[in-house]
């Protein structure tokens, strides 16, 4: 008898901790009730402020920062078509970009029940990209990611990212590239900051999306209902090393 | 040292070593190995850098790179059956943007018969690319073909610029085409090649425009300025002819003011007879009636 009560208040704590916070089936219960097979990725609201070219490094940098935004809209498909859902690529998306008569902040906010009427379109990733930072050793992007269905118009995901890269740096605090950045400059013939930059945005897509619950063509759709979502606000650093961390702004 | 162990009789002649063949070898396959690797790479980047490319620079180059990476990814997860949505889409409005109506079609309706949820999108694609081909629903088999095929035409559109000497498509004996590098390189040089190729065509392409451009521009020119000797060889011709035709006016006029003078002049010689004549009668009548 003791021996059970001695386990019971071992176990009650445990319980209560794995009780606590949010849990997907709940946060995301729209998105459960809708089952969206079908997601357009808008094309990207890019809001973020460039230089006044008044030099050479101005344009050299602002060419870098329309690389990396455009590399945050090619790669945003790729975790949804991973999660099971139909998601066009952006080749095609933007042809049908080119026949919405709607702008950006038009689809966001007023009706868009007819791109399911006409084009079957279940829901529409919205992604904004704020601001760009620089910092000594870091770089950062705010982004926020909305997905809204286009049969009630309701948001069914909402998320606001700071993602921080620390740039690696050797003993003496020089900068020292990472080899796969080294790749991925040679595989786009960009130069090393631009590919620093879009690896990033890459690592934030797939970090972000893959909070979405999986479509119903995934076989681990029901397992994931009683996992933890992210925060509707939280922060991003994508260490040296290229590991990623969550953290509260407390912890910044 | 050697002579005085050949005094002392305690030299021994060194054995001549054999070569060491397992460590040939070995280093040999690693060699193999890694000429192997390097010639495995592939024909274009990843769809993703392809398109990165063409969204930076919109070109009928970057556009060709785009629709072979789509093509080469399409045929490997076809192979894999790994095929993910939007494969064949992508693959479709890369060839109806380079002017491949009918392979488009065909691409963009095996999307559709693929995934049946876009059926309407593609819809949607083919009114605004390929309007006559709305109701087409002819299904086209993804396949190496079609690589080749793109490749003909790629030969057909840029081979008056440049040639693709370093790519050759190979049909083995499972009938699968393999694209191959004729001078390989190494894997990782290979993608920067691939960039400094395109940069090299657009480079190419835009010369040649630009030729073009000034051709058109100097033909203008020298047509206006032909036109311009002409409007002047015209006008002088017509002020010769206008010239003469003045000149053939006052001639005649002055013809006519001549034969008006002489028939005058007759006419008063007529006159001055007629008016004497009389005077003569009137004289003979006055002598005889005086």
């Amino acid at each position: 008898m003791k021996r059970n009560i001695f386990l019971l208040i071992a176990i009650m704590p445990l319980l209560l901790c794995s009780c606590k916070g949010e849990k997907k089936m709940v946060k995301f219960n729209e998105l459960y009730q809708q089952e969206p097979s079908v997601i357009y990725v808008a094309p990207l609201n890019d809001l973020s402020a460039r230089h006044a070219v008044r030099e050479s490094a101005d344009s050299v940098y602002n060419a870098s920062l329309n690389i990396a935004s455009r590399q945050l809209y090619l790669t945003a498909s790729d975790p949804l078509t991973n999660l099971g859902y139909y998601v066009l690529g952006p080749l095609a998306s933007a042809q049908l970009a080119a026949t919405e008569h709607r702008t950006g902040k038009q689809l966001r906010n007023d009706n868009i029940n007819d791109l399911y009427t006409n084009l079957g379109i279940d829901a529409v990733l919205f992604i904004d990209l704020l601001s760009w930072s620089n910092t000594n050793n870091s770089w950062s992007a705010s982004v926020e990611y909305v997905l809204r269905s286009t049969h009630n118009g309701s948001e069914m995901f909402h998320v606001h990212v700071n993602a921080t890269k620390m740039l690696p740096t050797d003993y003496k605090g020089n900068p020292k590239p990472l080899k796969a950045d080294i790749d991925f400059a040679e595989q786009y013939g960009c130069d090393l900051e631009t590919a620093q930059r879009c690896r990033m945005v890459e690592t934030l897509n797939k970090y972000v999306l893959k909070d979405i619950p999986s479509g119903k063509r995934a076989r681990h759709q029901q397992a994931e209902q009683y996992s933890k979502p992210h925060p509707e606000y939280f922060n991003l650093r994508i260490r040296r090393d290229g590991s990623v961390e969550m953290l509260k702004d407390s912890e910044l | 040292m050697k002579n005085e162990e050949t005094n002392t009789g305690n030299y021994k002649p060194k054995r001549r070593q054999k070569p060491n063949v397992g460590f040939l070898t070995v280093i040999l396959c690693f060699l193999t190995t890694i000429f192997l690797a390097g010639c495995s790479g592939r024909f274009v980047g990843t769809p993703r850098a392809a398109m990165l490319d063409y969204q930076t620079n919109s070109t009928y180059g970057s556009l060709y790179s785009l629709a072979l990476a789509n093509a080469q990814s399409l045929n490997d997860a076809v192979k894999a059956d790994t095929l993910h949505p939007g494969m064949y889409a992508e693959y479709g409005v890369a060839l109806a943007l380079m002017g491949h109506d009918g392979e488009a079609c065909r691409m963009l309706n095996a999307e559709a018969k693929a995934f049946p949820e876009s059926r309407l999108m593609v819809r949607r694609i083919k009114e605004r690319l390929l309007p006559g081909m709305v109701s087409d629903t002819l299904v086209g088999s993804r396949d190496t073909a079609d690589i080749l095929r793109l490749q003909s035409w790629a030969y057909d559109s840029i081979s008056a610029l440049r040639p693709l000497p370093w790519v050759a498509a190979v049909i083995d004996s499972t009938d699968t085409v393999r694209i191959m590098q004729q001078t390989p390189v190494d894997s990782i040089e290979y993608p920067i090649r691939l960039t400094a190729n395109q940069k090299r065509e657009m480079l190419v392409q835009e010369q040649h425009k630009a030729e073009l451009q000034r051709k058109a521009v100097a033909d203008s020119i020298a047509a206006a300025k032909q036109a311009k000797i002409d409007a002047r060889k015209q006008a002088k011709l017509d002020k010769k002819k206008a010239k003469k035709e003045k000149e053939k006016a006052r001639k005649a006029a002055e013809k006519e003011k001549k034969r008006i003078a002489k028939e005058k002049a007759k006419q008063r010689e007529a006159e001055k007879q007629r008016r004497s004549e009389e005077r003569k009668n009137n004289k003979q009548q006055k002598e005889a009636n005086g």
